[in-house]
């Protein structure tokens, strides 16, 4: 088989780096492989990504030995734009890397540079938009569309140039669950029908698993690839069926639903009823919630929700569904059209009674330390009420190591961690969350999902808009689901999330309503 | 229409309206122009470009009337003011109906091959900016979220540096998606140019010819281009150059086509 | 990277000819009547677009390169929405960036900012006229100035804000005043306040400042206030931010080094 991206004795160091971020790495990955690299952020994975097309070292700088290769091409003997027919790249945040305006511009920007004829062009892109699935797309702005279809836009324009070799960095971190599964299967054809190479780096395993042939597990710059559940068994990461079968020590680690299920063990009889906590006093109560922006259809409709002590509450449903907004409107940044929310005496103040961690954390992170941005939350605070230690809750969220470090040179999960503590700071009882999982790391999950139960066990309530059915399944103590504005389900995550074909976690997918976590089926087993 | 036809017109407008102080001539090409502007205007926030302009024109005129009054005040002098500050005033309107009928990126879109990269780097801050404004909103609100309400300057450092710091790092993204695409190999070739087309010709050609009629009759002093104030005199028309201006109005005949 | 004597004779040439587009009315020995005033502007424009590419083609050459376009994409943008909420009479927030972007990413990408952003601002709005390519020129000053101040590591903050403080508030005005310019001839008629195309250098520098005075020094006022305390209130995180999204980009990379 031939090779399509061969790494002979790759190492490299950042040119402010101090250790390695490859050291001594061999690997090759053969033509029509789907590929995906894995490990702890920070480990290596997007620096491994970018050695495919050169922009390690051309575009970063920094010091390089060994030599890559891609489809027989030396990178070091060609800069990136040299070789984008060869390899294509995507990186994690499309929005960011839209050229120009128009779909079907952007599709054809690579297609100008590389100088191919008109007519080509056109044929190209019109083949692009019916692979993706996008051509409805094609005269609107790239501003406009939704989160999973700016994914296809953006692997459209990466691809529309003709490289064999397709490199993608956390491609499904933004999307719900659907589009997710639009993006991989549309990779899946390009790999299975039309003979191209993917590679991509994922976190959200129990996504991906099941579409790859090979997996790179990549630690601490180091890496080993080979058949997707070997790796994974020995990174002691994957799915949550992975996690299932090491704690239940079966020979073979499955990495898919299916493969748990053929293993034929499950556990006998549905699981006993888990201890629900008792129901404290109510913090947040909504009343006939309606909202909307300007002249635009309601997004909420009547909404009745109350939020009470010791509460962790997923917030679930598809993109667009309505969850920011009534994150929004408990927090009481946007008014509703009607009815209110209350705290239970007043209307909530922002800061005060409640508090949120936007979806994008770093839009509040602006001082120089980690330990600083702890600071400036306390110094906006009233003088008379309580100010938490900063030092307790670094500790509590274990990233007292990184406060004298610059917010914004940490990896994306720290920096959640670190919004996370800065919004906490607040001493605000209740703790809202909007999709906090995104380009989250296994450990950091477990540490944020840790910090969300103390905090709630403390007489504090949580609420997280997700669309991590897993992170919901571990941590949540009820779900609530919204459709077209409107609350469609309200129950234990068993009840919800194992009526439901989407948002099922894998437990319940492949053991029957009730199942959630690994730990508890486990125990189950045993 | 094709942008060229737009800057051909505004310019050869713009000339029209430079060698003439004469009120008639000049109101009729206000005419002209808030005709095209009717039939051609885009959606956004340039369309009202030409209402913006026309006022702006109305106080450079004022301001050019009431500068008379650092001189000698007569008659004369302020009806020679007044007519200057119309020329300009009229200049503006022609520019008003410029933007108020042009794509921004397809007046990029026509940048020679040498000036690819700033008129891409312009292209994008055009498309970036929706985002940036959209960036200080969230990012304001967010901070309230926390408890930090951003509303004096010792306050500020907490809404622009995440907008800035955010926008650097898009950058970064960008400039790898860019490279990673080829930019800058050199050799390029254009997806879809708009092309030229019929009412685009007959626009820019008219247009062409008004200006080449007025420099050719400001040259010769024909048609009372610069009424006399001193005497104040009541300024005369030529119906020729009437006409000429009429033809200025042209592509308002055609209707907008396309998005 | 430093440009050679001859690009540097050019860019230096193609500034002075930018210099005399603006000072015309000081410059030109016209001499004659009124009449040909006409010519001048056009001429004017002419020259003035002529700087524009020779500058564009002189800074960029050999490419700009995609770090560059997106990082002028990016500032760009925020100069369009801080050009939006029309800030109090002639103070335009949008200096702020030019001011800042150009000290530390140096005077050739404050130029190319300045120059880009304003013209893009100019397209967002709908402000596209003859006047574009002054202002797109005199932003571009203002940007290209700011880099030629104190700015490296060696230089205490405490001195590199304030320099930028003293050289914003200064900009506030001589912007003013070599935008006013180019329009005065036409616009100051025939008073003590107006050009005088038969009066000396000297005669027209005294007309032309008391037709500043009158019309627009209260209004720049407020931008170079503005400017300078801006600088203050936020130079320090803004620069911080720059300089350190410089360094991540490595602007000077042009070859990776092999590692030996």
């Amino acid at each position: 088989m031939t090779v399509a991206l061969a790494l002979t004795e790759v190492s490299f160091t950042y040119p402010e780096g101090e250790a390695p971020a490859l050291a001594d790495v061999t690997l090759e990955v053969p033509e029509g492989i789907f590929a995906l690299a894995t490990g702890p952020t920070g480990a290596g994975k997007s620096t491994l990504l970018r050695t495919a097309n050169g922009l390690v070292p051309h575009f970063t700088g920094g010091t390089f030995a060994g030599r890559v290769r891609v489809a027989g091409r030396d990178t070091l003997a060609h800069a990136p734009r040299e070789l984008a027919d060869t390899v294509a790249f995507v990186p994690q945040d499309p929005a960011a890397s839209f050229v120009l305006d128009r779909v079907e511009d952007e599709l054809a920007y690579g297609m100008e540079n590389l100088a191919v004829p008109p007519e080509r062009m056109r044929r190209r892109v019109e083949e692009m938009l019916d692979l993706l699935g996008i051509e409805p797309l094609r005269d609107r702005s790239v501003r406009s569309i939704s989160g999973g279809e700016r994914q296809r836009v953006a692997i459209g324009a990466a691809l529309a140039a003709g490289p064999r070799v397709l490199v993608l960095d956390e491609p499904t971190s933004q999307l719900d669950p659907q589009g997710a599964e639009d993006v991989m299967a549309a990779l899946q054809r390009l790999v299975h029908d039309h003979g191209m190479t993917v590679l991509l780096a994922e976190h959200r395993l129990e996504r991906v698993a099941g579409f790859v042939d090979m997996a790179i597990g990549v630690t601490d710059g180091s890496v080993e690839a080979g058949e997707p559940g070997e790796v994974l068994a020995r990174l002691g990461g994957g799915p949550p069926v992975a996690r299932l079968g090491r704690l239940a020590g079966w020979n073979r680690v499955p990495l898919t639903v299916r493969e748990a299920r053929a293993t034929g063990m499950r556990p006998l009889g549905p699981p006993s009823a888990r201890s629900v906590p008792a129901l404290g006093d109510p913090l947040l109560i909504a009343r006939g919630l309606a909202a909307g922006y300007d002249d635009g259809p309601e997004v909420l409709r009547r909404i009745d929700l109350q939020i009470r002590q010791g509460e962790v509450v997923a917030l679930m449903g598809r993109n667009g569904a309505g969850k920011s907004t009534l994150l929004r409107c408990l927090a009481g940044s946007m008014q509703p059209t009607e009815g209110g929310v209350r705290v239970p005496a007043r209307a909530p103040r922002p800061g005060v009674d409640v508090a949120l961690c936007p979806q994008e954390p770093e839009s509040i992170l602006f001082n120089d330390t980690v330990e600083g941005e702890i600071a400036a939350t306390l110094a906006a605070l009233d003088s008379e009420r309580p100010h938490p230690d900063p030092g307790e809750i670094l500790d509590r969220l274990r990233i007292r190591a990184l406060a004298r470090r610059h917010p914004r040179d940490t990896s994306a999960g720290q920096r959640l961690l670190v919004a996370t503590a800065a919004v906490a700071a607040t001493g605000a009882p209740i703790l809202l969350l909007d999709e906090p999982t995104r380009g989250l790391d296994p450990g950091s999950k477990d540490r944020l999902a840790a910090f969300l139960r103390d905090h709630a066990a403390g007489g504090g309530a949580v609420v997280i808009a997700t669309h991590d059915v897993e992170l919901a399944a571990a941590a949540a103590t009820r779900v609530v689901m919204l459709a077209g504005g409107e609350l469609i389900a309200d129950g234990t995550p068993g009840q919800v999330l194992g009526d439901s074909h989407v948002f099922a976690p894998q437990m319940t997918r492949a053991f029957g309503p009730g199942w959630l976590t690994p730990e508890q089926v486990a125990a189950a087993l045993s | 229409m094709h942008p060229g036809a737009w800057i051909t017109w505004a310019t050869c407008a713009g000339v029209v309206a430079f060698t003439t102080t004469n009120p008639w001539y000049l109101v009729v090409l206000v005419a002209a122009s808030w005709f095209v502007y009717a039939a051609h205007r885009v959606e956004g926030p340039a369309a009202r470009s030409f209402r913006v302009f026309l006022l702006f024109g109305l106080v450079t005129m004022l301001v050019r009337t009431a500068l008379v009054f650092f001189g000698t005040i007569d008659a004369a002098s302020v009806a020679f003011a007044a007519l200057e500050g119309a020329r300009l005033a009229v200049i503006l309107v022609v520019f008003g109906t410029f933007n108020a009928v042009t794509d921004p990126f397809g007046v990029l879109r026509l940048a020679p091959r040498r000036f690819h990269e700033p008129a891409l780097a312009a292209a994008l801050a055009l498309s970036i900016a929706p985002r940036t404004i959209a960036s200080v909103r969230r990012v304001r609100e967010a901070q309230a979220m926390r408890g930090i309400v951003v509303h004096r300057w010792r306050t500020l450092p907490a809404l622009v540096v995440p907008v800035l710091e955010t926008g650097m790092e898009e950058a970064m993204t960008l400039a790898e998606s860019m490279d990673a695409r080829g930019h800058g190999r050199g050799r390029r070739s254009r997806y879809r140019p708009q092309p030229w087309t019929s009412a685009g010709i007959a626009t820019a050609m008219t247009a062409v010819a008004a200006a080449g009629v007025f420099v050719i009759a400001s040259a010769r002093g024909l048609g009372d281009l610069h009424p006399s104030t001193d005497p104040l005199e009541w300024p005369r028309v030529a119906p020729a150059l009437v006409g000429t201006i009429i033809a200025v109005a042209i592509p308002g005949v055609f209707r907008r086509s396309g998005p | 990277m430093r440009p050679s004597p001859l690009r540097m004779a050019v860019l230096i040439a193609a500034n002075l000819l930018g210099l005399l587009a603006f000072l015309w009315p000081f410059v030109l020995p016209l001499g004659g009547p009124a009449a040909h005033q006409a010519d001048a502007p056009v001429i004017l424009v002419g020259l003035l677009v002529l700087l524009g590419a020779v500058l564009f083609v002189e800074l960029g050459r050999g490419g700009l390169g995609p770090k560059a376009v997106a990082l002028i994409g990016v500032l760009g943008a925020a100069m369009v929405a801080l050009r939006l909420p029309g800030f109090v009479a002639g103070f335009s927030a949008m200096f702020i960036v030019v001011l800042v972007a150009g000290n530390s990413f140096g005077a050739g990408f404050g130029f190319l900012l300045g120059a880009l952003g304003t013209f893009a601002s100019g397209l967002f709005l709908g402000g596209l006229g003859p006047w574009l390519p002054f202002q797109m020129v005199a932003v571009g000053w203002v940007g290209m100035g700011a880099g030629l101040l104190p700015r490296d590591s060696r230089t205490s903050w405490r001195v590199r804000i304030g320099a930028l403080a003293a050289y914003g508030f200064v900009a506030g005005y001589v912007f003013g005043a070599i935008m006013n310019l180019w329009m005065w001839p036409f616009l100051a008629g025939e008073s003590a306040l107006s050009w005088d195309p038969a009066a000396g250098a000297a005669t027209n520098l005294h007309h032309y400042l008391t037709y500043y005075a009158a019309t627009s020094f209260a209004w720049d006022t407020f931008r170079a206030v503005g400017n300078a305390g801006l600088v203050i209130a936020l130079g320090r995180p803004l620069l911080g931010s720059l300089d350190r999204a410089s360094r991540r980009m490595r602007l000077d990379v042009r070859e990776p080094q092999p590692a030996t």
